[in-house]
């Protein structure tokens, strides 16, 4: 698989303190790349300079052989960016959202014929405070994606969310990798993290400190003669709540 | 550029839309200025009932007569006598803004003995505007019957004492043309301020400049189509403004529509950079509002929106001037009322240019997107 996103010795800092400190990764085509890590790790500020949205201090990132420092414009017109709350503004049709979305690129879309692609077909004439959460979550994700971006970042998409909420936002992801984009995301779930991305970066006080599969990461902890409490659950709590209220959130 | 002109294109058809689907953008941005027109047009429109005639007299004549003439009407309590005002020239000028309602003329050789007459004669002038016809006859027939007592005194038979009325050629302006003028600059204000400095934080608090921050917008393409898209509201909005106090106020605009529209677009350009500057630097609302006030009282008070700047001591119009809605209202009365033309403007556009071109350098600086 190609590279399409390289980071190399990344750097930021805010009155002397790093909080970015050299960091460098690579992510492929079609990949989902998981940034992890307590408050304050770094995450969102990392995420930030890579979508040209932060001077990057030190270091360099490139999209599709592009450098993000040299050109943020072009950089964000490759890019998609799901912001962690999705708001838009009141008293807009969908319609006139996605029109207006897809006009900040500079492009024009079959917008009855988009919407239909993504289930709110019979939405497009109402104003997105109408929608439920579940619908709201998909619209603006398919609106960050109105331009075919070849990456598309995620910052905590699920942090504040109910678990139906999250399981849905999951179902989501897997369809925009399934569309051959990259995803970037950062998260301090782990079980989210296993469940979606391919490869994770764990970042602590600025620093990348593990970059591997989830798979091999547990692996090497277990080589490492970790063990865990043994203690055989069939289901937890969750999956109780997940059961008898239902798997998709209610419309 | 095609490409990003569609943007702004897009951008401003969907706000404009989005402007008349709110309720309340409505009321504040049409009709709350309509409901001052009839609240101010309403106090300016019985203002001028006064009993009394406020005139100046303009004595050329040295004759002992003509003073006596002066003294009594000075004291008279039918006339207030504007005594400051000496020269053809100064009540021609308070005439054409409605603070005279005529001016009384005795020529050189008013109140002198004619070779062969035993009595003193003369002709007094009235002079008094289009507007002002009402208060000049009336002042005529006043002065007619007291000259009328005066004539007794001296001979029955001739009437030495005469007096004509003479209408200028001005059409002056009446106190609700200042009223109009300052209502569309107030208008103006705030569509153009309190718009943006409403709006602009709200839309940051719920990140959604900040999502139009990830997409290749421009700040030039943002401010643009908020530009073309506030233009167009703020038209619609004078128009109305207009057609009411026509009709209801019988405000006689003898200026070229065409041009009117063109100095009230670029007047919107104007204070609308204060309202984007204001707006996009501020985080939030409580960082906006108190800048926000101190920017617009000035003005509020001290361009003429309420009462007209000529009220105002000398040293503080001669400030004043400068404030940038000051030649926003003065130009847009001298054109309506007053029938000037863009190219008479110069002073007011002078003014207007400079403060475009610092607003907008400040707006582009302290803009941010979150």
């Amino acid at each position: 698989m190609s590279i399409i996103l390289k980071v190399d010795n990344l750097q930021k800092s805010y009155n002397d303190k790093k909080v970015v400190d050299g960091i460098s990764f690579e992510v492929k085509k079609g990949e989902v790349f998981g940034i992890l890590g307590p408050n304050g790790a770094g995450k969102t500020t990392t995420l930030e300079m890579i979508e040209a949205l932060r001077p990057i201090d030190g270091g360099t990132a490139t999209i599709a052989g592009i450098d993000v420092a040299s050109n943020p414009y072009k950089i964000r017109s490759i890019i998609g960016v799901q912001p962690q709350t999705p708001a838009f503004q009141d008293k807009t049709k969908l319609s006139e959202l996605i029109e207006l979305f897809a006009a900040a690129y500079g492009e024009k879309v079959n917008v009855k014929k988009f919407l239909d692609e993504v289930n709110l077909g019979e939405k497009a004439s109402s104003y997105v405070e109408t929608l439920s959460g579940g619908q709201k979550q998909r619209f603006s994700i398919a609106a960050a994606l109105v331009h075919n971006p070849k990456v598309f970042f995620m910052d905590e998409p699920t942090t504040g969310l109910d678990p139906q909420a999250r399981r849905n936002l999951w179902d989501l992801v897997e369809d925009v990798r399934n569309r051959g984009i990259s995803v970037i995301l950062t998260t301090h779930y782990m079980d989210e993290a296993e469940v979606l991305c391919d490869r994770v970066a764990i970042m602590d006080n600025g620093k990348i400190i593990a970059l591997d599969t989830p798979q091999k990461l547990i692996k090497d902890l277990l080589g490492r003669g970790f063990k865990k409490k043994q203690h055989v659950e069939q289901a937890n709590l969750e999956d109780v709540f997940i059961d008898m209220t239902g798997k998709a959130l209610k419309a | 550029m095609k490409r990003k002109l569609f943007t702004v294109y897009v951008f401003t058809k969907l706000n404009t839309r989005r402007f008349f689907r709110d309720r309340l953008a409505l009321f504040f941005g049409i009709l709350f200025p309509i409901i001052f027109l009839f609240v101010f047009g309403g106090i300016s429109g019985s203002s001028g009932k006064d009993v009394s005639f406020n005139v100046a007299i303009i004595n050329q004549s040295h004759s002992k007569f003509s003073e006596q003439f002066v003294k009594n009407t000075t004291e008279s309590k039918v006339f207030k006598v504007h005594k400051d005002i000496t020269t053809m020239q100064a009540a021609k000028d308070k005439m054409n803004k409605s603070q005279l309602d005529g001016t009384i003329i005795l020529p050189t050789n008013f109140g002198e003995m004619k070779p062969g007459q035993k009595y003193p004669s003369g002709e007094a002038q009235v002079l008094y505007t289009q507007n002002n016809q009402t208060a000049g006859t009336t002042l005529v027939t006043v002065l007619q019957s007291e000259f009328k007592g005066m004539n007794a005194q001296y001979v029955q038979t001739a009437t030495p004492f005469t007096v004509v009325g003479k209408q200028t050629n001005d059409k002056a302006l009446t106190s609700f043309d200042y009223t109009f003028a300052g209502l569309l600059g107030f208008s103006i204000l705030g569509l153009g301020i309190f718009g943006p400095m409403n709006v602009f934080p709200e839309l940051k608090k719920q990140g959604i400049l900040r999502r139009f921050h990830t997409t290749p917008l421009r700040v030039w393409q943002y401010f643009l189509s908020t530009m073309i898209s506030q233009a167009i509201i703020g038209l619609i909005s004078i128009a109305i403004m207009f057609l009411v106090a026509m009709k209801f106020f019988h405000l006689h605009v003898v200026g070229n529509y065409f041009e009117i529209a063109l100095f009230l677009v670029f007047s919107i350009i104007l204070i609308l950079g204060i309202g984007l500057a204001l707006g996009g630097w501020a985080k939030n609302e409580r960082q906006a509002a108190p800048l926000g006030n101190i920017i617009t009282f000035p003005m509020m008070f001290l361009s003429g929106t309420f009462f007209p700047r000529f009220l105002m001591p000398e040293w503080l119009q001669n400030i004043s001037g400068y404030l940038p809605l000051s030649p926003v209202i003065d130009g847009a009365r001298l054109m309506a009322t007053e029938g000037k033309h863009l190219i008479d403007l110069g002073p007011q556009l002078g003014v207007m240019a400079i403060w475009v071109v610092v607003i907008y350098i400040i707006a582009f600086r302290v803009f941010r997107w979150e």
